[in-house]
């Protein structure tokens, strides 16, 4: 007894020491932040130019009544990343849309220990509003963003300099509040439509609230539900012929929504390699009326579905309708889309896309064409430290 | 009226008391890290882990709910080594838990106290595949990995419950005779594995061939996340037939069919191996998991 007793004492020193020994023998200290590098490059052809066209979606020029086409490096995307200290985290994404001009995409600090389950986020960064808004480019699924981004949310979605406070509450499942305010730019975009936000002066602040939801359903299936509200004051650029703004400047805006997402991927995907994932977003939004205009109230819906079908292989379908209920800012208008993406590795994609967007004839007769189709050829590459994978 | 007032809280605060309501909350990201938590917390801690045995630990799921795990969290044990690195981090960002951050006291990465193996020597690019490029991760199923890392728990949930010192002491003792007589027992089988020839279907058993003296011949996914080429296939078939390779060791939680047809073509055993505790139901121990893994092994010898 006393010998094993012995014996084990000299094991577990001898453990000590050894540990000792080895501590600390990895990765080489640096202080630099985490540098990674993500592109995508659009090779295509489309019949016109979009009615509409986000920040970050590929410009093959063209016009409303000519085809347009060519290759375009989307977007060059800069990310670095690091701990600041004790207490911050700091992001700054640098992006580049069609080789014009760099832009902070973001750059924000993020605190990482404040009580009472709150967290702050100030900088410029995108908003929380919704799903797709938060996300950057490689995170879609498809080669350009839903409708309702550049259309009720902003050409680069709601993205600006601001703060965030959210709390994460108590209750069982996870739910998470979040305020925001946005000092949103005045809108310089002929082609834009009239912007829900950024109009009026430097203190009219965009302001939002969110609430997210997640339940686990079981280990395969999961479902996220968000609610949203924004309010501000819409904006437009200054139509370059008559050099004062279209109607609808400076009115004040309100967006109401909810987002939904519904994802099914077993624990043990390599077994199957399937997984589904859907995804639903919806916008009303409300403009004050004045002298000069009418209150009016549109709003804005898409809903995509993903699958994967095999190792490397995801097929996507996507409708987006807008002008429900319609106004005289938004064309009401429906948009198909499809995409098949090859991920070679979690590095590199590859996508084919098509679209039809239609413009309801009835309503605007003096729209030509009604019916705009594109196709579209992306790859997608990510390089630098390792990223997260996207939930 | 001020001790009305009171003893509720009082009564309450003793019930979470005597009910192990100061008990360590541990979260760990694999279920054996967990589960040697368990071995040296006994009912000093409460173990959560965030992935399962049955699941691969590199791609785990961020979902939101796990989060919530991370908040309660006091103690996060994790691998290292980037395993985690696609899942882990933006969760341990949001769990708004200061205590689990990196570098604090609740922040335990086991890989600190491992001998790494198969640190690359060369400049590793991701022409390689996506490796892990501070060494190999996959340390936690030697006996002789697990009480390191059980010895250095032992210390950090001394420092975070000073109180408890000489319980943890006892049962790091107590952990350390469970293991060494496993290991007694199961010596008779592993004398039986030294030299055995097998091919791991990534290059993820490197710690248990070294335990066991296994003799890796090639890999069957050479470059990770990069499907196998058919060249690289019929080669491989080949010189396993050659040198007369006896097992294909592949996680229980990777596709079959690849490593399947390798085998249907040479004279190699699928094993299909468990490697995390959780990865069928038997195994609920970290000692489950050890005999699981020689038993496996030993089905190709015979």
């Amino acid at each position: 007894m006393f010998r094993s007793f012995l014996w084990l004492i000299c094991f577990g020193m001898s453990f000590s020491s050894f540990a000792q020994e080895v501590v600390g023998n990895h990765g080489t200290q640096t202080m630099n932040p985490d540098v990674s590098i993500i592109f995508d490059g659009v090779a295509g052809w489309w019949q016109h130019r979009p009615l509409s066209l986000a920040g970050d979606d590929p410009n093959l020029e063209g016009t409303s009544t000519t085809h347009g086409g060519g290759l375009t490096l989307q977007e060059a995307e800069i990310s670095f990343s690091s701990i600041i200290d004790p207490y911050l985290r700091g992001d700054l994404f640098l992006t580049i849309p069609n080789g014009e001009g760099l832009e902070v995409e973001e750059g924000f600090i993020t605190t990482t220990t404040l009580p009472l389950d709150l967290q702050i986020k100030a900088g410029k960064f995108r908003s929380n509003l919704g799903r797709q808004n938060g996300q950057h480019l490689h995170m879609q699924d498809f080669v350009r963003r839903p409708l309702l981004n550049q259309n009720f949310l902003g050409v680069d979605g709601l993205s600006a300099p601001g703060v965030q406070l959210s709390w994460l509450s108590p209750l069982p499942f996870y739910s998470v509040l979040a305020l925001e305010a946005f000092a949103v730019k005045q809108s310089e975009d002929t082609d834009a439509p009239v912007q829900t936000f950024g109009g009026g002066g430097r203190d009219d602040v965009t302001m939002t609230a969110t609430w997210k939801n997640f339940f686990e359903l079981d280990e395969s299936r999961s479902l996220g539900l968000g609610f949203n509200f924004a309010q501000g004051r819409s904006s437009t650029a200054i139509d370059p012929t008559t050099l004062i703004r279209p109607v609808g400047y400076g009115q004040k805006t309100k967006l109401y929504g909810a987002d939904l997402y519904f994802k099914y991927k077993p624990a043990n995907t390599a077994q199957s390699y399937t997984s589904v994932a859907w995804q639903t977003e919806y916008f009303q939004r409300h403009f004050d009326g004045d002298d000069t205009i009418a209150g009016q109230n549109d709003g804005g819906l898409y809903t995509q579905v993903v699958c994967q079908f095999a190792r490397r292989w995801y097929v996507g379908a996507r409708i987006d309708f807008l002008g429900i209920p319609k106004s005289q800012f938004v064309l009401p208008s429906q948009r198909y889309s499809s995409s098949l993406t090859f991920a070679a590795t979690e590095f590199s994609r590859f996508r084919i896309y098509g679209e039809d967007e239609v413009v309801t004839a009835n309503d605007y007769p003096q729209i030509s064409p009604l019916s705009s189709m594109a196709v579209l050829l992306q790859f997608e590459v990510s390089y630098g430290v390792h990223g997260a994978h996207p939930f | 009226m001020k001790i009305l007032t009171i003893l509720p809280v009082s009564i309450i605060l003793n019930f979470s008391i005597a009910f192990g309501g100061d008990a360590l909350n541990v979260v760990s990201s694999i279920q054996t890290l967990g589960a040697i938590a368990s071995e040296i917390g006994g009912d000093k801690v409460v173990v959560t882990s965030l992935s399962k045995g049955y699941m691969d630990p590199h791609f785990v799921d961020a979902k939101p709910s796990l989060v919530l795990d991370l908040h309660k969290a006091d103690l996060l044990i994790h691998v290292g080594l980037e395993l985690e690195v696609g899942w882990l981090p933006p969760l341990v960002q949001q769990s708004r838990n200061a205590n689990i951050q990196v570098g604090e006291n609740g922040d335990f990465e086991a890989a600190t106290v491992i001998h790494i193996l198969r640190v690359p020597t060369v400049r590793v690019t991701r022409a390689m595949g996506d490796l892990h490029p501070q060494g190999n991760p996959h340390f936690w199923i030697p006996p002789k990995n697990a009480l390191l890392i059980a010895k250095a728990l032992t210390e950090r949930f001394k420092k975070l419950k000073p109180d408890q010192g000489a319980y943890f002491d006892s049962q790091y003792s107590r952990f350390l005779i469970k293991v060494s007589e496993l290991e007694k027992k199961l010596e008779p089988q592993m004398r039986k594995t030294k030299g055995l020839k097998v091919v791991p279907f990534h290059d993820s058993w490197a710690y248990v061939s070294e335990w066991l003296g296994l003799e890796e011949t090639g890999y069957i996914e050479i470059k990770p996340g990069v499907p196998a080429s058919p060249q690289h296939l019929s080669t491989l078939i080949g010189k396993m037939n050659e040198d007369k390779t006896k097992a294909i060791l592949m996680e229980n939680y990777y596709n079959k069919s690849t490593a399947e047809s390798v085998a249907s073509n040479t004279k190699a055993k699928l094993l299909e191996m468990p490697s995390d505790v959780g990865a069928t139901p038997e195994i609920k121990t970290y000692s489950d998991l050890v005999t699981g893994v020689v038993t496996k092994i030993i089905e190709a010898v015979n």
